[in-house]
């Protein structure tokens, strides 16, 4: 089988959200001598692209984007030793620190975001629902975050972003991180108002703003 | 059925599992797994779903959902199982009638049949929307309750105290959730209807605190008004709500059970959404003992509940109880036309002919999906309860071309909708009157267009 024809079955195992078959490629790939980063870019990202496409026009939705992250944490699982044994390690797009604010309950917008981010190649450290606001700030000072991304789905939760971006600011490190927001009560005035650098509305508009943010 | 306390402890026995596990090994895969096992598909030219035996199924994939994959108790960390059997009995014990309100204004709401067109839906109007002004709160309230069909009113929430708006679990928001009571039954006692009940108790409270805080008596709320009582999507039922469902059980006091299965999220697309929303009723008579459902499917990135799939995934919720349970219901639906927007009223008569035809009752929506400020106009909401008592005239064979025709109208305005009107815009400050010309053509232009199209709607 020609690498060709690898990448296409890979690419088509992942949109399949089929995680035997994608560990079965990846190991049918190395066995031919394909490089673990390859692989990545020519097999795997190109099946998440799909399936992030899908999510988008609503092919798809949420367990089968789920599904297919867990085939692709799978074939990581495989791929990310031996990028390490060649030392031959790539940067990652971005480190992201994400979080719904206290007080706050709501995770499933954060959750699709921690999916999209991961299968985009950024670096997601999830802080879970209900998070103190120094907490935010603590994790991204020591993981040397990239982007704070922060939810919110009530009105009366909101006040907890501009906390965030209000005590960064107090401690004199608002400038090292970019900070965006989203959840159901956001809006772009409410971004504007207390000055983060970026408001999406879904969290595929979030990924876009960030990749932008960080390029 | 099972005692309240025994439901408790089922959060406390069953199985260890932590959340992620819940869903990608129990809730997502045995959803897909009973939706093929009972054959349901949307036909997505269809608004309106007219097959009894498919509506049937979806209340069967219902109780298997609850009796295979369980509830999740995050404080636990365990699932709350109930046997097929438990689940049953709650169906057929469960209230098929609930009474409100107080004096001339006491009244019952009865869960509905589909194809029901001889009886009288239960009224309701209103929303929990931010209102900035306490003169705005009050005359909103005051307005809405004076509407002569409405049987209940859903109050807005008033979250500012000295200027500030309370922020969650905080002291200003007990003094918010109280004032918010407060101020709404002033509101209605100024309506000369001093027994209406509200049964959106309690818009500004976030937490038990804030919602047993201001359900003391002084402050205005009876036990024959409504506490609503929220699960968390999907199939969650955290600590705080079951602590509403110890204090509102021992109060003997109406409990709206509410949910917001997410298309989109964990539940997936339509079909989806239509069996955990049916799951979600069963769930809130057996696990919250409601006397009443709120149910509210929302679309995961718009934010409104006006889809197609979405009309009829709620649509076939409301048919699903009411032929095999009839716990009384009522939909809250999120619409994304501004207030006073033909797309607004666009949006509200398709799904009036959708939930109402189905066996849902009468409940004007929230505009501008309920983002909007001030955005509870009260003239609008009494003309969609007139829609409501419209559709409740027709089958759903009767309802769903009409559905159809109303559809394109606004469907392709749905990531993009129109922005509308505040309270303030449209009515005089004093006399209360409609004083915005631009506001009452668009209403009155879509009256005569559903005239036109066979969904006469008459002024009350």
């Amino acid at each position: 089988m020609g690498h060709e024809e690898l990448f296409a079955q890979l690419k088509q195992a992942i949109i399949d959200q089929d995680e035997d078959a994608v560990l079965s490629s990846v190991n049918t790939a190395l066995d031919a001598g394909v490089e673990p980063k390859t692989i990545i870019d020519q097999g795997l990202l190109p099946g998440l692209n799909v399936i992030g496409e899908q999510f988008e026009c609503e092919d798809i939705f949420l367990p089968e984007l789920m599904q297919a992250a867990l085939a692709f944490q799978a074939a990581m699982s495989v791929l990310e030793p031996k990028i390490k044994e060649s030392g031959n390690e790539g940067p990652k797009k971005g480190k992201i620190v994400l979080g719904t604010v206290k007080g706050d309950l709501h995770s499933i917008g954060k959750n699709i975001l921690k999916l999209l981010y991961e299968t985009s190649g950024f670096d997601v450290w999830d802080l879970g629902i209900d998070v103190d606001l120094f907490k935010f700030i603590d994790k991204a000072k020591e993981v040397a975050a990239d982007v704070i991304a922060i939810s919110a789905l009530l009105t009366t939760t909101l006040v907890g972003q501009r906390d965030v971006i209000e005590a960064l600011k107090d401690q004199g490190t608002r400038d090292r991180y970019k900070i965006i927001i989203g959840g159901g009560a956001t809006t772009q005035a409410w971004a504007d108002t207390i000055g983060a650098d970026g408001w999406a509305g879904t969290a595929y508009e979030a990924v876009n703003l960030t990749t932008k943010l960080v390029s | 059925m099972i005692d309240l306390v025994e439901v408790f402890e089922r959060a406390e026995i069953g199985p260890l599992t932590s959340e992620t596990d819940y869903y990608m090994k129990r809730y997502v895969p045995k959803l897909s797994e009973i939706i093929a096992r009972h054959g349901i598909k949307w036909d997505k030219n269809t608004i309106i779903n007219t097959d009894d035996d498919l509506t049937d199924r979806v209340f069967q994939a219902a109780v298997d959902l609850l009796a295979e994959a369980g509830a999740y108790c995050p404080e636990t960390n365990r699932v709350m199982q109930f046997t097929r059997d438990e689940i049953l009995t709650a169906c057929a014990q469960c209230p098929t009638e609930t009474t409100f309100g107080e004096g001339r204004e006491r009244k019952v709401m009865r869960g509905r049949r589909p194809d029901t067109t001889d009886d009288r839906p239960w009224v309701h109007v209103g929303g929990g929307i931010y209102t900035t002004d306490e003169q705005v709160f009050m005359d909103t309230v005051e307005k809405m309750a004076s509407f002569n069909i409405v049987d209940s009113v859903s109050v807005p929430s008033i979250l500012h105290i000295r200027g500030t708006d309370a922020r969650v679990r905080s002291p200003q928001e007990i003094l918010a959730a109280c004032k918010t009571v407060r101020l709404a039954r002033e509101g209605i006692r100024r309506s000369g209807r001093a027994g209406l009940p509200i049964i959106n108790g309690i818009s500004a409270a976030s937490q038990p605190a804030s919602m047993f805080a201001a359900s003391y008596p002084d402050f205005g709320l009876r036990p024959s008004d409504g506490f609503l009582i929220d699960f968390l999507s999907e199939l969650v039922v955290g600590y705080e709500a079951l602590q509403k469902v110890a204090f509102y059980n021992s109060l003997s006091a109406n409990i709206g059970s509410t949910s917001t299965p997410l298309f989109g999220g964990y539940a997936g697309g339509a079909e989806g959404v239509a069996v955990t929303a049916t799951c979600y009723m069963i769930m809130g008579a057996l696990i919250f003992r409601g006397s009443y459902h709120y149910n509210a499917p929302l679309h995961s990135k718009l934010h409104l509940s006006s889809t197609r799939p979405l009309i009829w995934a709620i649509a076939m919720s409301n048919a699903a109880i009411g032929r095999n349970m009839g716990y009384p219901m009522v939909n809250l639906p999120y619409l994304g036309g501004g207030s006073g927007t033909k797309q607004y009223h666009y949006e509200m008569a398709c799904y009036m002919l959708a939930v109402v035809s189905s066996g849902g009752n009468v409940f004007s929506g929230h505009p501008a999906m309920a983002v909007q400020s001030d955005s509870l106009v009260p003239d609008d909401h009494k003309f969609h309860a007139e829609m409501g008592l419209a559709a409740a005239k027709l089958t759903r064979a009767e309802a769903e071309p009409l559905a159809q025709k109303l559809y394109p109208l606004f469907g392709d305005k749905l990531k993009d909708p129109d922005k509308g009107f505040t309270f303030q815009e449209v009515y005089d400050a004093k006399t209360k009157r409609i004083v915005n010309d631009e506001y009452r053509k668009a209403m009155d232009d879509v009256r005569t267009e559903l005239g036109a199209m066979g969904l006469e709607v008459p002024v009350s």
